[in-house]
């Protein structure tokens, strides 16, 4: 007994240290992280070095709770106030988008293969739901930084349709198994009644979660070390409550995470290191696992259908819901086609594909396999030219500010404070004369290993350590003082736009001056205000205002969310139609007159 | 932002011959003011074009208080819409010594491309504009233009830069 323990530890921390080096490998060469997990439980499994595992219920329960942890962590990180910005056009995507996406598979599927009309909307459930992890690990690999809209719509949606598509599945998977062919009608009802069941009973318990997550953190004042297994499990706590009663388990835990993390939780940083490592060890589990119980020697007979199916899925069935989902909300072309794209499917896609393994279904085997290769394909084709095409698209800000060193401390007991540290780099601001505001004065200099303090360290120098206390509201403008110059790269000029125009001044000059085509009333305001008016009162740095000929770029903005600095660019971005413009206006013909929005943006250079 | 790039230089071409002449470019210009330089540039722009001096000085001063056009790198390409101006003009100037021009790296401007183009010339107005803003964003034909006097060699350097900027 105790031979076995050993031996299964050995193999199990062998494979999560196989990956985990292999994560440096994927740093370097931006390869898709999760492909890799992916492919050393292939290469270990049945197929390659013989592990034998094929027990589909502890694939499952693994996998779940993986996501589960996975989900909390997502959750915990998204900030309110992104859902305000974000929130509908990603909740969109994540329902209506998740369902049209599986039914334009479903009917594809149904053609390409030989499964019923159930079974192909069954896989096409299953691979319906996008897996953002894979998505923002390659962004991150590869220092990107995304425009903060996308970035939001992207994270909220991946972390929400999770629940849709397992809703989904598990919905057609009973269905299949009871064996009658129900009507049409009858399951459409019995969806959307079980629909509105499962969320909002996953949406009450995760509310309350993560409500009562915050407070029991904030009473009981655990041991430091204590609180985040604490936090861990309370949150699998509400998972399992809520899918207990009925509910949607993965929704309750996202929710759960989104209440606790923007309730001023204590020691809130510790929480997000402690779930951000268990996150990858999350992620590693789960694809080692799947990895593992797939089969790769029963692939090849169906090799050619399935991939067929993934490319139908990156190009037809995601596109168009896409691009369905987000008409409403008139979004750039260029930030449809990339959200078009980052479809990734992963990890959740081939946990739901066992769900028709664990009912027993007669085509069980085949919907996983063909699952599994579709993911593949997903990983392969859209993992690894996310990052560039995130930059052909026009969609990265460029950095205008070099690193900073800085360490936060989070200081025990207060509320609203932290204690912040950097370090006085050359040409940085506070060097070139910017004083320093009086909230900010360092409590504690460090220069040549002595310590100064207020006023004895006269003017900062380069390389001194600065201790400073500060609100935590002030730290941005903080950042912005230490950090270092960058020189602006040519193409990152352009992105600003090459002229300057003052906020301040009266739009009818900017009328005057390039004919833009401004109504009467917007002519009265200021460039400033018109851009917020256009923008519907919110803006963000290097958001695009495109008005016909020119282009407005928000360059700077101060700490209140007021524009300070706009460039003028004369060649807009014209990015190029997501699919070929015949079938964008086949599909035009088919849904209707559409209302230009996404035409007159198309290239005329394409 | 780098899709299409080559295909946009197909397209407006980097060549700014059609824009200037060799007798619009100033290539060793000796001014102490933002408010001077485009006085003189002015002068120049009117000599050519046989408006009066004060409305393309007005016009072009009308310009700079939307924001500077100095857009970095010692270059600004200051521009405005004349009625009486037959064709899209430019004058080019080359500064002795660098002067103050409210730009947005705060660096002195010694190279300066006056645009002049006629009331609802629209998009070919802002396309030349693009078009200097390229030429001069190319770090070797502005270094080449900065090491001589010569009035017709800077209008070759202008007008031929696909070579230099293909590298």
């Amino acid at each position: 007994m105790d031979q076995a323990i050993y031996l299964a530890t050995l193999v199990g921390t062998a494979l999560v240290l196989a990956a985990a080096f292999s994560s440096l490998i994927a740093f370097r060469f931006g390869a898709p992280l999760l492909l890799l997990f992916l492919a050393i439980g292939l290469a270990t499994g049945q197929d390659g070095l013989g592990i034998q595992f094929d027990n589909a219920p502890v694939a499952y329960f693994v996998g779940s709770l993986a996501l589960a942890v996975i989900l909390f962590d997502s959750g915990f990180g998204t900030p309110v106030n992104v859902l305000r910005q974000a929130g509908l056009p990603a909740l969109t995507l994540a329902t209506v988008g998740v369902a049209i996406t599986a039914v334009v598979f479903g009917v594809a599927a149904h053609y390409l293969t030989h499964f019923s009309w159930l079974e192909s909307f069954l896989l096409g459930a299953t691979v319906a739901s996008t897996d953002a992890a894979a998505v923002f690990f390659l962004l991150r690999a590869g220092n990107i930084n995304l425009r903060e809209r996308v970035r939001s719509t992207l994270e909220i949606e991946s972390g929400s349709n999770d629940p849709i598509a397992i809703f989904l599945t598990l919905t057609l998977v009973e269905i299949i198994a009871i064996g009658v062919n129900p009507e049409a009608q009858l399951l459409f009802t019995d969806l959307v009644v079980g629909f509105f069941v499962t969320m909002g009973l996953g949406a009450a318990v995760g509310m309350l979660g993560g409500f009562a997550i915050a407070r029991l953190v904030d009473w009981l004042n655990l041991d430091r070390g204590l609180t985040p297994i604490f936090v861990l499990t309370l949150s699998l706590l509400v998972f399992a409550a809520a899918g207990a009663i009925g509910g949607s388990g993965f929704l309750a835990v996202y929710l759960a995470g989104m209440v606790a993390g923007n309730s001023d939780i204590r020691g809130a940083a510790a929480l997000k290191r402690f779930q951000g490592g268990m996150s990858w060890l999350a992620q590693i589990i789960m694809f080692l696992v799947l990895g593992l119980f797939a089969t790769p020697s029963q692939f090849p007979g169906l090799l050619l259908g399935a991939i067929t199916l993934g490319l139908f899925l990156i190009f037809i069935a995601r596109p168009l819901a896409v691009w369905l989902c987000l008409k409403p909300f008139r979004l750039p072309s260029a930030e449809v086609a990339f959200i078009s794209w980052v479809g990734l499917r992963g990890a959740v896609s081939i946990l739901l594909a066992i769900t028709p393994l664990l009912a027993g279904l007669e085509h069980g085997r085949l919907i996983f396999n063909t699952a599994f290769i579709i993911v593949l394909v997903s990983l392969f084709v859209q993992g690894w030219t996310v990052g560039p095409l995130a930059r052909r698209l026009g969609l990265i800000v460029p950095h205008r500010a070099g690193p900073i060193e800085k360490v936060e401390l989070e200081l025990p007991g207060s509320a609203h404070h932290e204690l912040l540290s950097y370090r006085v780099v050359p040409g940085s601001p506070v060097l070139r004369g910017e004083r320093l505001p009086r909230w900010a004065r360092p409590s504690l200099v460090v220069r040549n290993g002595g310590s100064m303090k207020f006023p004895d360290f006269g003017k900062l120098m380069a390389g001194d350590r600065v201790y400073i206390f500060v609100h935590d509201r002030y730290p941005a403008l903080l950042d912005r003082l230490f950090t270092s110059r960058v020189d602006v790269d040519p193409e990152d000029a352009e992105f600003f736009g090459a002229f300057a125009v003052d906020p301040d001044r009266p739009a009818s000059d900017l009328e005057a001056a390039y004919e833009p085509g401004l109504t009467e009333a917007e002519q009265k305001m200021t460039i400033g205000e018109l851009f917020l008016s256009r923008f519907g009162g919110h803006v963000e740095y290097a958001d695009r205002l495109n008005l016909g000929p020119i282009e407005l770029i928000v360059r700077d903005m101060d700490e209140k969310g007021k524009i300070t600095a706009i460039g003028l660019s004369f060649e807009p971005t014209q990015p190029q139609p997501l699919v070929p413009e015949n079938l964008r206006e086949r599909l035009r013909a088919l849904f209707g007159r559409g209302d230009g929005t996404m035409s007159s943006r198309v290239s005329d250079e394409a | 932002m780098g899709f299409g790039r080559s295909g946009r230089e197909r397209i407006l071409g980097m060549d700014l011959s059609d824009l200037i002449e060799v007798q619009a470019i100033m290539p060793a210009l000796k001014a102490n003011s933002k408010k001077q330089l485009l006085q003189l540039l002015a002068e120049r722009a009117a000599a050519i074009t046989g408006l009066p001096e004060r409305e393309v000085f007005d016009t072009i001063l009308q310009r700079e208080r939307l924001g500077s056009t100095g857009v970095g790198n010692g270059i600004a390409i200051p521009h405005g819409k004349l009625p009486g101006v037959k064709s899209i003009t430019g004058v080019f100037a080359r500064l002795e010594t660098p002067v103050e021009f409210e730009s947005l790296d705060d660096q002195p401007v010694d190279l300066v491309f006056l645009l002049l183009a006629p009331e609802g010339a629209g998009a070919d107005h802002l396309k030349a504009l693009s078009r200097i803003a390229r030429v001069l964003r190319d770090p070797d034909t502005v270094a080449k233009i900065r090491g001589t006097r010569d009035a017709a060699a800077i209008h070759a350097l202008l007008s031929d830069t696909q070579t230099s900027h293909a590298a």
